[in-house]
């Protein structure tokens, strides 16, 4: 199964020249760091705080990620411009929703909804080249949730994920590390792992990571100190 | 024509009153692993659909005849048949000509009516591949073809027919 | 008479059977690019070869090297742990699932191969001679600092050649104590505590790092190896097949096996939990 897009779509001008985009983003999205961790009554969804452009760090308290309802929280890598428009239309359209029917759209329902929207844009003249992490706490099932979403818009429900190069370091010690009915403090232990591995590891500084927790009380900011140097054996 | 991209595995096997489908669970970019609980078979009522190729279009396309096929099940007021199916995805598929879907369908049913099993095959834009023994497809397809021209044989019966695709 | 004095009042050097000259030439190390290898009959040969074998750019270029891998190696308390899958691909077909990924040189030096198989095989191998003879001309073994530098020398001499490799030397000698070197065909040599290298290196290293010391066991340090390799088997698709584990100590290395990797990865998942995003129970 593929999730790149093949080689005769740059071989094909014409009807597709728009989606070779995803090509011609900086290759700066990929130091993008989103970790989202879900456990036995939470999800943790961490981002990196720095926003970059080219060479340049322009600001070191970065927020990428938009609450979408009271119990689901989006993060977004990607094409600068790109994310924060697709974040906001979709924040603005699932809070029309629950407008509208007085009523939350779950989170599953909310994942289709946003990939959904990524593969129609796909298709269209100028698609978003964005990267999400929809973590979420559904609370008809009483389970948290965490959906992988990609710029092609392939959608995958899984216990925990990465976007960028952190998938690379990430997922194998998540792989070894994590287990569906982790505690909270089991869970921000594992995150910490994380983000030690990813600054040992990592060429750039990526200032640290922004995290937060759904619950089913909802959305709250966590502390999260990251001051201490990380030594490589 | 422009095939479908590599990604995954899907099969479909005929045997003595029976058919059966199997596919791989992997999702990835590249080398990259990203979810093994990826399946790509999609059942419509009495109808199996196994989808291959590009991830975002495995979704959209399963999404898009479980539409179609909803709709057909409320107008009709009956379960789709396999040959129905077969000719609604080919269509369907060939919508699309100029832009496809990159994905390889395969189809795999028992018709209740006749009682009959029916697989096939298609391309991404839809030409319908019909077959009395196997169908495979994906980016293993070659080595799938070689362990079923090895090992298929006509009326197996369910289980040696399942266990063919280990 | 005269012809049996002849016979055995021949200079010394003669009975050896190599003059001075001819041992001066035999330990030049870097044998004659040129009246070695063939090359193509083309301007640039190392575009050449990079446009015929590059498979990433051109999925349909007419040679496909054996790539992709996940070899590690890391220092202890104990010596040193190398692990390797044997896991052999070309463009999307795994060639072999038993590759040998760590080449004995001698019982106390271990090297390991990423990248190019043929390259790798060949210039360990050919290290593996530099070294015998070392051993033979010096009377005592070489030691890792210098065996890592016949064969960072070598393949620096073939720079922009298309020579594809990256490569670990590990060993204990008595002068060094335990030794770690990496090396790769840019040229780059690393004296250090822990590498992986290979497509799955980064999967290797989140794990290795998470849970690295040096004060580990014998028994933590080789179930380390092995749960690390696992994962990069798990996460790669071009890392898999068997784990090739060595435990290198002052008096040579050690073999623990080469295991298949498809028991150890059920065993894990299903006996500690781990794995927890694979499905065991289906529908």
């Amino acid at each position: 199964m593929s999730s790149e897009w093949p080689d005769t779509l740059a071989a094909a001008p014409g009807q597709y020249a728009a989606c070779g985009r995803g090509e011609e983003h900086g290759l700066g999205v990929h130091w993008e760091v989103l970790l989202g961790i879900t456990g036995k009554d939470f999800t943790i969804i961490a981002a990196s705080k720095a926003a970059m452009r080219g060479a340049t760090v322009l600001k070191a308290s970065d927020d990428k990620t938009r609450a979408l309802n009271s119990h689901s929280l989006m993060a977004f890598s990607g094409e600068a411009g790109d994310t924060v428009q697709f974040a906001e239309f979709i924040q603005a359209n699932i809070q029309l929703y629950s407008m509208r029917n007085s009523m939350e759209l779950s989170p599953s329902a909310t994942a289709n909804f946003v990939r959904g929207e990524l593969a129609s844009a796909l298709r269209s003249r100028r698609p978003y080249t964005v990267n999400l992490l929809l973590g979420g706490y559904d609370e008809i099932a009483d389970k948290p949730t965490l959906y992988w979403i990609d710029y092609l818009a392939s959608l995958a429900p899984v216990p925990y994920a990465a976007h960028g190069y952190a998938q690379y370091y990430c997922l194998s010690l998540l792989d070894k590390h994590h287990h569906p009915d982790i505690d909270f403090a089991q869970g921000m232990k594992i995150l910490r792992m994380c983000s030690e591995e990813l600054k040992r590891r990592l060429p750039i500084d990526f200032k640290g990571l922004m995290v937060k927790i759904i619950t089913k009380d909802g959305i709250r900011e966590e502390e999260y100190a990251d001051d201490q140097n990380v030594a490589v054996p | 024509m422009i095939p479908p991209p590599d990604g995954g595995a899907c099969v479909a096997m005929v045997g003595k009153d029976c058919v059966a489908i199997a596919c791989d669970l992997r999702l990835g970019m590249q080398a990259l692993t990203v979810s093994n609980n990826f399946p790509k078979i999609f059942s419509y009522g009495d109808v199996h659909l196994g989808l291959t190729g590009l991830a975002t279009d495995v979704s959209t396309v399963s999404d898009l005849f479980r539409y179609k096929v909803n709709m057909y099940r409320l107008r009709e007021e009956r379960n789709i048949s396999p040959q129905t199916m077969a000719n609604l995805v080919s269509s369907s598929l060939y919508e699309r000509r100029f832009g496809p879907y990159f994905v390889s369908p395969v189809i795999a049913g028992i018709n209740q009516t006749s009682g009959k099993p029916f697989i096939c095959g298609f391309d991404s834009i839809g030409c319908i591949d019909f077959a009395k023994d196997f169908i495979v497809s994906g980016t293993a397809s070659d080595q799938l073809f070689g362990t079923c021209e090895g090992l298929w044989e006509p009326d197996l019966v369910s289980c040696a027919c399942s266990g063919d695709m280990g | 008479m005269d012809s049996l004095v002849a016979q055995y009042s021949r200079p010394m050097h003669a009975e050896e059977g190599q003059t001075y000259e001819d041992q001066q030439e035999l330990s030049q190390m870097t044998p004659e690019l040129s009246l070695k290898f063939a090359l193509p009959p083309v301007a640039s040969s190392a575009s050449w070869l990079r446009a015929m074998t590059d498979d990433y750019s051109n999925p349909n270029c007419p040679i496909k090297i054996a790539h992709g891998t996940t070899t590690l190696a890391f220092r202890f308390k104990g010596g040193i742990i190398v692990a390797t899958d044997s896991r052999a691909t070309a463009g999307n077909w795994i060639a072999s699932q038993t590759v040998k990924k760590v080449i004995e040189i001698n019982n106390c030096l271990l090297g390991t191969m990423a990248g190019g198989a043929a390259d790798c095989q060949y210039w360990l191998a050919f290290l593996g001679m530099q070294c015998r003879l070392h051993e033979l001309r010096h009377k005592r073994r070489i030691s890792v600092a210098a065996a890592s530098k016949i064969l960072a020398n070598l393949v620096y001499s073939y720079k922009g050649m298309g020579l594809s490799m990256g490569t670990m030397c590990a060993g204990v000698t008595p002068q060094e104590g335990p030794a770690l070197y990496y090396i790769d065909s840019d040229g780059t040599r690393l004296a250090g505590n822990l590498f992986c290298v290979g497509s799955g290196q980064t999967f290797a290293y989140g794990v290795l790092d998470a849970s690295y010391k040096y004060d580990l066991s014998d028994e933590e340090a080789l179930e380390l190896g092995r749960r690390s390799i696992l994962a990069a088997t798990h996460r790669d698709a071009y890392s898999g097949g068997f784990i090739n584990l060595y435990h290198v100590k002052e008096d040579g290395w050690v073999k623990h096996g080469f295991s298949d990797t498809n028991p150890i990865f059920w065993k894990t998942k299903l006996e500690k939990g781990e794995f927890s995003n694979v499905t065991a129970d289906l529908v």
